[in-house]
């Protein structure tokens, strides 16, 4: 058998896999340093320039193509991951604790909340449009459009939290218990700091889920763009770098969180080992 | 799923003690409500106003099967169903034809457990940027003046930008595999990491080829990971709006097209009974997937 063979073609397959996932995104990025006002999102390079970057935050002089809106956005859509993020991934917690127990229903009861994450933002949205209408309630960002954030994020922080519970050793809060700590205590002192990982995870799962959530957002946040209705909005109209210098941005921002998210974790990671350490000592 | 054998690990998981069996109840029911209120109210709220009357700006609650009817007789709606269908099967393929290499790489080949951490990660990466980023980096690659053509045009393959490229259902096409392809690889290479390699090297010893092993032993022990994939790949797909929009220049309505323009238009019902035929067409699809290979006796 031509194994080597074999492993070195497919080898050259995923480099060029990797191309194909990478390329768009690469080009976007050198455009995005295309000269402006006149440069189109298009090669050649007339001449390298942060016009673009400077337009985004208005500092250049006014011009026909239109700032995108995008300080409004930004604070909406930081305000609506941040609310996103605190309750689901409280729910998650939650519902993830009370499935330690073995309870009648169980499996009705994952599926219900799984489905959250199954269900496309174009029908949950159009639903909640629907109930919004019919009920007369008007639509904004932070009431219908967040709920359905939630439904969306609550099943992520769930999984991750049942994952992290299933290796969990429940004889840690028994010893607790047994030594008179009340539950509130014993959750806040010892399955707290041990689940922590878990919930951090979670977290970094709700919050940057929603934060480029869109579909469920468009049929249900009334007026107010969110960040990803803005970029939405320009879809319909002729594009231009200062698109492609926001896209840059985002991913900055991203890899800031998901930086921070690594930090954290280490941390955690290194105060636990330290915690272990001691006790063996 | 995986999420099925969660949920039955979850259900075998050795009864601990039952302290006090409200208490689960009070745990649940925040989670348990939310997800009633906020996802099968909407849903089936979808269904009913389906058979509501449209009336030109508003929408009223006189049962009716007209906006039904509207839509299985006319032609864009039944041409969106049926575009819907074509491009979720054209992508569906797509990403198996693309990603299953990849993953074979990076789940079989790759021995070294850091690479294949490596590999995994870069293909993760890209999932930071905003997704509708992602879908917008097309256009740059695939326009009339895009890199792809001048990238062709240079080399002398082609002496004119090829036109379709861009604005066309190639474009969805194409767009919507990149951006999904990651689902189908993830799937299929975890189940290929988890193949004893001694069988293949016992299959090996006894002087099978590569494809007789391919055949025999690796594309079924993968079938699992295919299906997750398909299942995660379809609901997305069939579920798209924004691809088409950013990159067929209209050209391409699929069923989410169809209940965005409607919703924008006030045509409610119409919207309604789009998403709930989108709804049956999903369910229908996710339960045949199911049906291919039984995820519960696999993983």
């Amino acid at each position: 058998m031509n194994a080597s063979g074999i492993k070195t073609g497919l080898g050259a397959y995923t480099a060029l896999f990797l191309v194909f996932l990478y390329g768009p995104l690469v080009v976007l990025a050198i455009l995005s340093f295309q000269t402006g006002p006149e440069g189109g999102p298009q090669f050649p390079i007339i001449e390298w320039s942060t016009y673009w970057y400077k337009h985004l935050f208005g500092l250049t002089p006014p011009s026909r193509i239109a700032p995108l809106p995008i300080e409004q956005a930004l604070v909406r859509s930081l305000g609506l991951a941040v609310m996103t993020m605190i309750v689901s991934t409280v729910l998650g917690v939650t519902a993830a604790q009370a499935f330690r127990r073995k309870f009648r229903g169980s499996g009705v009861v994952f599926y219900l909340i799984v489905l959250g994450m199954m269900v496309p933002g174009v029908l949950v949205g159009l639903g909640m449009a629907l109930v919004a209408n019919t009920l007369g309630i008007d639509r904004h960002w932070w009431s219908t459009a967040f709920v359905l954030h939630v439904v969306y994020t609550f099943p992520f922080a769930f999984l991750v939290m049942l994952a992290i519970f299933n290796r969990f050793d429940p004889s840690m809060e028994e010893a607790s218990w047994s030594l008179g700590v009340t539950p509130a205590r014993t959750f806040r002192k010892v399955t707290f700091p041990l689940i922590f990982p878990g919930v951090l995870s979670a977290m970094l799962f709700a919050f940057t889920l929603s934060y480029d959530e869109f579909s469920r957002t468009l049929f249900a946040s009334g007026r107010d763009l969110t960040l990803p209705l803005a970029i939405y909005g320009t879809f319909s109209v002729e594009v231009h770098p200062n698109v492609f210098a926001f896209g840059v941005l985002t991913t900055l921002f991203s890899f800031a969180l998901l930086g921070t998210y690594a930090a954290l974790m280490m941390l955690s990671v290194r105060r636990a080992k330290r915690v272990a350490i001691q006790e063996e000592a | 799923m995986s999420m099925m054998a969660v949920a039955e690990e979850t259900e075998m998981e050795p009864v601990v003690e039952k302290k006090s069996p409200g208490k689960a109840l009070w745990l649940l029911a925040p989670g348990v409500i939310w997800m009633s209120l906020f996802l099968v109210l909407p849903m089936l709220m979808m269904v009913y106003v389906s058979f509501w009357t449209q009336t030109t700006f508003t929408i009223e609650p006189t049962l009716t099967l007209k906006s039904w009817i509207t839509f299985f007789t006319s032609d864009t709606y039944l041409g969106a169903l049926w575009t819907t269908v074509r491009i979720w099967l054209i992508v569906l393929v797509a990403t198996v034809l693309v990603g299953y290499p990849a993953a074979l790489f990076v789940g079989l080949f790759v021995k070294n457990k850091a690479l294949q951490t490596v590999l995994l990660v870069l293909c993760v990466i890209p999932f930071w940027t905003s997704f509708l980023i992602r879908v917008l980096a097309w256009r740059p690659m695939l326009g009339k003046e895009g890199a792809i053509n001048m990238i062709l045009m240079n080399l002398g393959i082609t002496d004119a930008p090829i036109e379709v490229l861009l604005f066309s259902e190639l474009s969805v096409i194409i767009g919507m595999t990149q951006i999904y392809c990651v689902f189908m690889v993830g799937p299929i290479a975890f189940m290929l990491g988890r193949i004893d390699t001694s069988i293949i090297e016992a299959a090996q010893d006894l002087g099978a080829g590569f494809w007789r092993i391919f055949r025999t032993i690796i594309l079924p022990l993968s079938m699992p990971g295919v299906v997750v994939g398909a299942i995660f790949v379809s609901v997305m797909v069939l579920g798209e709006f924004a691809t088409s929009a950013a990159l067929s220049g209209r050209k391409v309505n699929l069923l989410g097209n169809i209940i965005v323009t409607q919703v924008g238009s006030l045509k409610w019902a119409f919207a309604a009974v789009a998403g709930v035929v989108l709804t049956i067409l999903m369910g229908a699809v996710v339960a045949a997937l199911l049906r291919v290979v039984d995820l519960r006796k696999e993983l």
